[in-house]
Order: structure tokens, then C-alpha cells, then sequence
């Protein structure tokens, strides 16, 4: 099922209200910037490689101090995400948002909540081992690890990686992370209920959702502001806000000290009119059963109250998106449109294909015949 | 046997009185006699250098004891200076190697601190010049402190103790993480041992020393000349030599040791083929990159040994009598040694020929290198505040 809808402009989207009693329109109607909606294509894969990438992913020797492993926040039972507000972070700080879901996270352009990182996961994978409040991890210790656990040796060897060493660790986790795509969800097996379609329907037209939430995972890779509340934890927890502090110097972004929010994607852009502070890239609406509570700092609980929240125009921003409006959604439109998003949710991803399966021996057994082996 | 009244008077008189003494005993021709060089006479120890542009206050010191016992300063809150360089433990850590990160083990054995604050370079091979650059590789070695820079200086200032103290002693709005290394090397400054018998026998009071001990000490700059490398009021020359210190058997058994001694060959930039090949410490070598400074380390500063076992590099020596007996055969072998590796064990290391009882004596004058231990107990430290909820964007 492919459909293609004109999105982004506000006559657009009028236009597309028009025409939605259709369920399917035709890229001939306006298509300034068609946007792709349909399911996520599996990714191809190299089997040996995504396997070796799976048993890092939940390796907690990691981390600086083998305490946490990538799967710590990023758990299978919640979508790859998590369900506490805020994340955890390296042991020593708290985190200040939200953990993402990495399924799907291969079709992203730009990643991390602020979309700090544009260029591919081998880098996000470097940044998320490395960052101070992540896992804290100098990989060149991380590397000689891999190097004395003889199955990690067998593993990088049999996946063509040669000897373990960094820059494999940096692909092989990627090349696991194409394993994670979305499937089974009723939205992609015809299984809509009438509810979920008049969702769709809304969602493509009255409620404009679809001018952010585009393509096969339902995200532009942009960043807006939608004036979500700040987390008033960040704020009152000095081990939260003293890790966001620590962000802030080092991203570069000036009077850390006084700042009571979250930047988000000013990061990337530094604007001196701070119009770009607040702004968060748009999330993938797959898998959103598994992964609330919602938005960057985890503070909207449930889908209902989500949609309450755009069905009143978002939050209080100056610098909100001026597309926002309040809806006019009645009760029952709001519950088509959750049962919509809640269509978009497919299978768990909690198999062996996805987990590893029993305990990972964390010891290190000592070489034998050290002193005559090669290092 | 030791002295407990010290004054420091005694000791400012140091210099002067030990000339003296020397000149009249004979003992400088002692001294003289062997080696290549020009050694140094022992001395009494006085105080050590302050730089001018870190001066010592008590409220610097103050504060610079409190981070060093603070976890904070590290990565994950675990491991503060204190965790390795622990005062009962002769602010050194009493293992062959030093404890390292948590799910790390370090590869070198932990110098104590006390005294540090004399040498002119830090580290076993000499790598920082100054107790600050000491203090920041430290907490920011990945099998050290495994701290970063922003990190730490960031939670300093949800610490309101230290925002008020670093706002008195520096002067700044908050916290800044140069600022650290300043206030602990200024603790480390007060962390001084010159109040030893062997310094107040160098000031002039010769009931100081017992009998074996000074027996011990004409050893020490006669027949056994310690006193080539471990001369001066430090008892140390501050030169790198091999002496053939066996590799530590920990390597063999060991595989987070084993982790730890490939990670440094990594990090410390050697070729490719060094990396495959090296079993052993390549000491000085790390630094110049000179095949001649294989396997060479500082020499030790002789003061507090009595608490800080087990000794050398790598803390393959468990007490004093087996340190000796090493120097009485000559030294040992390693693969910088046998030419394996590296041929440079430093030619002044021969076979002593000792006694055991001479042996008991030149222990009993290193130990008199040692007064009374330097006691601390941990500060209470304090906790974490949340900032006042401002906005002032």
C-alpha cells in the first residue's frame, strides 16, 4: 500500500481535507512535497554482522564502568525505548530526556532529540558510547575488551570485521539496528479498524498532523516547536540538571548556567534570536504503544492526552510553531485519531532475533601463554 | 626506632648542619667515590616549592582536601584522588597495581602522595610537570578517574559549599575545573614528610639514628651505593633508569590486567608491531620514544616507605627486605634487559655481595626514611542543591 499525500501548506492541508473521504488520493492533487505514507521496508542486512552488533547492543562492557549496556535505556520490552519520563544516564548523572525508540531509527536523517547528529549511526553509535553522561566510554579500553572475550574474537573474525577493534563496533551496531523495522502493524496489514481509518483520515486532513508526521515512520526529520511543558525534574533535580548543564557547555550554547529549559535543536543552529530554541525533532509515530510516556521529556503519559494536547493548539512557546492551532476536535474524533496512532504499532520486537538471548559472560578470562602470543 | 619531637627549626638547619656532619665524618668521600656523576649529599627535607602562580592558602588547601576525597571528581561518583591514593593505605593503594576505574585494573602501582609535592615531575615516568597537570591526567585517565572536563566542573556548581568556597578562594562565579587541579595540588602541598629519624639525624641530632641504622646508611653510601641514584634531600636524582624489575606475573593471570596493558600500548602511540610484541613496561620510553629509555623509571623518593608497599612500578615487591636483596644480586632481568626487547639496564646495578646482616641494616635505614604516619580521616563532603528555578532566558 503506497498513498501519497500533499502535505505542508496550510491550503494543502485544506485541500487534503476536501478529499479525505477518499481513502486514497492522487499525487496529481497539488504535490508541492508528496509524502510517501505506507510500511516500512525491511532493510537488507549482513546476518553475522547484525548478530555480532546485537550481542554489543547488550554488552554492558560498554560502558566505562560496565554498569549499563545501550539495551539499559533502550529496552526491547518498551519498543527500544523506555517508559520512564527521563532517562537514566551513566551512573553519577540523570538524564534530561526522554530515551528515543531505535526501531526504525535506520530511516532517520538527523537523530538524538535535537537532531544533533546528521550524518549516520557508525556516529551516533561513537557518540552514544562516548558521551560523559551516556556510557562514558574511552573505546580504546572498550576495543582491548572485545579483544579478550574469545567470542567477541570469533564473531568480529566470522563477520569479516578482521580483529575487534573500533570502527567495527561503530558499523556492527548499526547494521543491527536494520534489524529493527516496524512490522505487522494493522496500519500496514489492511487491518484497520473503522475507527483507526476515520483516525487516518483526520490525521491526514482536519487534525494536520501529516504536515510533521510524514513517510513510512510518520516523521519529517525536522525540528519544530510545539510548545511542550518543560520537565520540571530537570530542574529541580541537581543530578539532572547538572548532566544537562554538562551538555549545554559542551555543545556550546551560552549562559548555561542560567537557563531553565531545554534548547533542543538550538544546538544545532545557534540562531542569536534564539528562535531556534525548543525545538525537537519530530518523533516516529511506529510503535508509540510500547514506548510512553511522550514527547522529548517523556511529559505527556498517554496517546489520548497527546492528541489533547495538539487538539489545543500545543503548548505555550513564543517560539511555537505558528502552524499550530487548536483543532476543534470532538471526543470522538480525538479516539479515532488515537486508535489511528495506536494502529501503527506492529509486533514486539522481543524475540531472539532481537535479544540476546541468556547472559552475557562479562568476565575476562585471561589469555594463556600470554607472555609468548601475540598482543 | 623513631623520634616523635620534630621541630621545624631542627629541620631549617638542615643543609647547614649535614655539611657539616658529612665533612667531618669522612662520609662525602663516601659519596664521591663511586659513580659517574656527582651525587648529591642526603639532606634534611624542608618544605617544598610553591609556584608562584598557584600560592598556597589554608583556604585553598581547604578546599583542594575536600576534592580530593570527592567522587564527584571522576566519572561515574565512584572513585575520587583518595580512592587510589588512600591515606591508609600510605595515600597509595596496596596492591602491585593501583585499583583503577571500576571494571578496570590500573598497570602501574600507585605512588603515594605524600611528598609529591617536591618532585619536579609526576608520574613513574615523569609525564606531568606539575601537581596540577598530575591531578587532571589523573582524574581523566580511562583506568584512572575516567572523568570529563564539563562533566565535573558541572556538578561543582549544584554544590553550594564549593560554589562559596571556590567564589572565595578564586574569585569566580562558579566553579571552574582549572581551578580544581589548583586547590588539590595546594592540598597535596601540605601532605609533607620531613620530619623522618634519617631528616633529624641530617639536622644534627645524632641520637636520631640507632646503631643499625646508621650501619645501614654508610651501606647505603658506601658498599651497596644506593646513594648514586637516591641522593639529595629527596633521596631521589630524578633520572630513569632500567634496572631489570621482573614483569609483574599479574599479566600472565589476569585477563582485566590484560585488557589494561594492551589499552595503554594503544594509547600511548607505539608502532604496530611494538603493539603486538611488548610484554613488559615500556617505561620512559612511552614519553621520548627512544629505544634507549625502554624500560626506565624514576627513581624513587625513599620518604614514607614504611607504609606504602609493595614497591617499584609495578609493585612486584612486597616489603623493603626483598627490594634489597633485588639490589644485592644486581638488579633483574626483563625484556629490556636481555636484549628481547631493549639492552638497557643501566650499568651502575652490580652484585652487591651483602651479608644478611648488612642487608638488615640498609632496611633498617630505609625505614628510619619514615616518621610518623600521616593520619586523615575522610571530610564529610558536601551534598548536592538543586539551583534556584530562574529563567533568565
Amino acid at each position: 500500500m503506497r498513498l501519497k499525500v500533499p502535505t505542508r501548506t496550510a491550503s494543502n492541508i485544506a485541500l487534503v481535507a476536501v478529499l479525505s473521504g477518499s481513502f486514497f488520493f492522487s499525487a496529481s492533487v497539488a504535490p508541492t512535497q508528496a509524502a510517501e505514507f505506507g510500511s516500512v521496508k525491511p532493510q537488507k542486512f549482513d546476518a553475522k554482522k547484525a548478530e555480532l552488533g546485537k550481542r554489543l547492543f547488550y554488552d554492558k562492557r560498554l560502558s566505562g564502568d560496565a554498569a549499563i549496556s545501550c539495551a539499559s535505556c533502550h529496552d526491547p520490552k518498551m519498543g527500544f525505548a523506555n517508559n520512564l519520563p527521563l532517562a537514566k544516564a551513566y551512573p553519577g548523572s540523570d538524564g534530561f530526556r526522554n530515551a528515543p525508540t531505535l526501531i526504525n531509527t535506520v530511516t532517520r536523517a538527523a537523530w538524538f532529540h535535537d537532531g544533533r547528529i546528521g550524518t549516520n549511526l557508525n556516529d551516533v553509535t561513537r557518540e552514544s558510547i562516548t558521551e560523559s553522561w551516556m556510557m562514558n566510554m574511552d573505546m580504546r579500553i572498550m576495543q582491548e575488551r572485545l579483544k579478550q572475550d574469545p567470542v567477541y574474537v570469533k564473531m568480529f573474525k566470522d563477520a569479516g570485521y578482521g580483529e575487534p577493534s573500533n570502527g567495527s563496533v561503530r558499523k556492527a551496531i548499526p547494521e543491527f539496528m536494520k534489524t529493527l523495522t516496524s512490522r505487522g502493524a494493522p496500519f500496514d496489514t489492511g487491518k484497520m479498524s473503522k475507527s483507526a481509518k476515520r483516525g487516518f483520515a483526520l490525521f491526514k486532513g482536519k487534525a494536520a498532523c501529516a504536515s510533521c508526521h510524514t513517510g513510512a515512520t510518520f516523521s519529517d526529520s525536522q525540528p519544530h516547536n510545539t510548545g511542550v511543558p518543560e520537565n520540571p525534574d530537570i530542574w529541580s533535580d541537581p543530578m539532572r540538571h547538572h548532566t544537562f548543564v554538562a551538555y549545554a557547555m559542551f555543545m556550546g550554547v551560552e549562559n548555561y548556567m542560567n537557563i531553565r529549559r531545554d534548547v533542543g535543536a538550538h544546538v544545532r543552529t545557534h540562531k542569536a534570536d534564539g528562535t531556534d530554541i525548543g525545538k525537537f525533532m519530530t518523533p516516529t509515530l511506529r510503535e508509540l504503544k510500547y514506548t510512553g510516556p511522550y514527547m522529548h521529556n517523556g511529559m505527556i503519559k498517554t496517546l489520548p492526552d497527546v492528541v489533547a494536547f495538539y487538539n489545543n493548539g500545543g503548548g505555550k512557546d513564543p517560539n511555537k510553531a505558528k502552524s499550530l492551532k487548536k483543532l476543534g476536535l470532538s471526543k470522538s474524533e480525538q479516539g479515532d485519531l488515537v486508535a489511528f496512532l495506536e494502529a501503527l504499532t506492529g509486533d514486539p520486537l522481543t524475540g531472539p532475533d532481537f535479544v540476546w538471548p541468556g547472559n552475557i559472560n562479562t568476565n575476562y578470562e585471561p589469555i594463556a601463554n600470554w607472555r609468548n602470543v601475540p598482543n | 626506632m623513631m623520634k616523635t619531637a620534630k621541630t621545624f627549626s631542627v629541620i631549617a638547619a638542615a643543609a647547614f648542619v649535614s655539611t657539616v656532619q658529612f665533612a667531618s665524618s669522612g662520609a662525602l668521600a663516601d659519596e664521591y667515590a663511586m659513580g659517574p656523576d656527582i651525587n648529591q649529599p642526603l639532606a634534611a627535607l624542608g618544605n617544598p616549592p610553591i609556584a608562584a602562580d598557584n600560592p598556597m592558602s589554608a583556604e585553598k588547601a581547604e578546599l583542594g582536601k575536600l576534592l580530593f576525597f570527592d567522587p564527584r571528581i571522576g566519572g561515574d561518583a565512584s572513585t575520587a584522588c583518595s580512592t587510589c591514593h588512600e591515606p591508609k593505605q600510605g595515600w597509595a593503594f596496596s596492591d602491585g597495581f593501583s585499583r583503577g576505574y571500576p571494571g578496570t585494573v590500573h598497570w602501574r602501582n600507585s605512588q603515594t602522595v605524600v611528598n609529591a609535592a617536591f618532585n619536579p615531575k609526576l608520574f613513574w615516568v615523569g609525564s606531568a610537570s606539575s601537581l596540577e597537570k598530575q591531578a587532571k591526567a589523573a582524574a581523566k585517565g580511562g583506568v584512572a578517574g575516567n572523568g570529563e572536563d564539563d562533566m565535573m566542573e558541572a556538578r561543582l556548581a549544584f554544590i553550594p559549599e564549593y560554589v562559596t568556597r571556590f567564589k572565595k578562594v578564586f574569585g569566580t562565579e562558579w566553579p571552574l575545573i582549572k581551578d580544581v587541579w589548583r586547590a588539590i595540588a595546594t592540598f597535596e602541598q601540605t601532605l609533607i614528610h620531613n620530619n623522618t629519624p634519617v631528616d633529624l639525624y641530617l639536622a644534627g641530632d645524632k641520637g636520631a639514628l640507632d646503631e643499625q641504622q646508621l650501619r645501614g646508611m654508610k651501606l647505603f653510601k658506601g658498599k651497596a651505593n644506593c646513594i648514586e641514584c637516591h641522593n639529595g634531600a629527596l633521596a631521589t636524582d630524578q633520572k630513569y633508569y632500567n634496572l631489570g624489575v621482573p614483569a609483574p606475573e599479574r599479566w600472565d593471570e589476569d585477563g582485566l590486567a590484560q585488557i589494561t596493558f594492551r589499552f595503554e600500548q594503544y594509547a600511548k602511540g607505539n608502532t604496530q608491531e611494538q603493539y603486538r610484541k611488548i610484554k613488559d613496561d615500556g617505561g620512559l620510553y612511552y614519553r621520548t620514544k627512544e629505544k634507549s629509555d625502554f624500560g626506565k623509571f624514576r627513581t624513587a623518593p625513599l620518604r614514607y616507605l614504611k607504609y606504602t608497599a609493595p614497591y617499584m612500578h609495578s609493585g612486584v615487591f612486597w616489603d623493603l627486605r626483598e627490594v634489597v636483596e633485588f639490589y644485592n644480586n644486581g638488579g633483574g632481568t626483563n625484556i629490556f634487559t636481555d636484549g628481547s626487547f631493549a639492552k638497557t639496564k643501566t650499568p651502575l646495578l652490580k652484585p652487591l655481595g651483602m651479608s644478611d646482616a648488612e642487608m638488615d641494616d640498609l632496611v633498617a635505614f630505609l625505614e628510619a626514611y619514615s616518621g610518623p604516619e600521616i593520619e586523615m580521616s575522610p571530610p564529610k563532603l558536601p551534598p548536592y542543591k538543586a539551583l534556584p528555578p530562574v529563567a533568565s532566558n
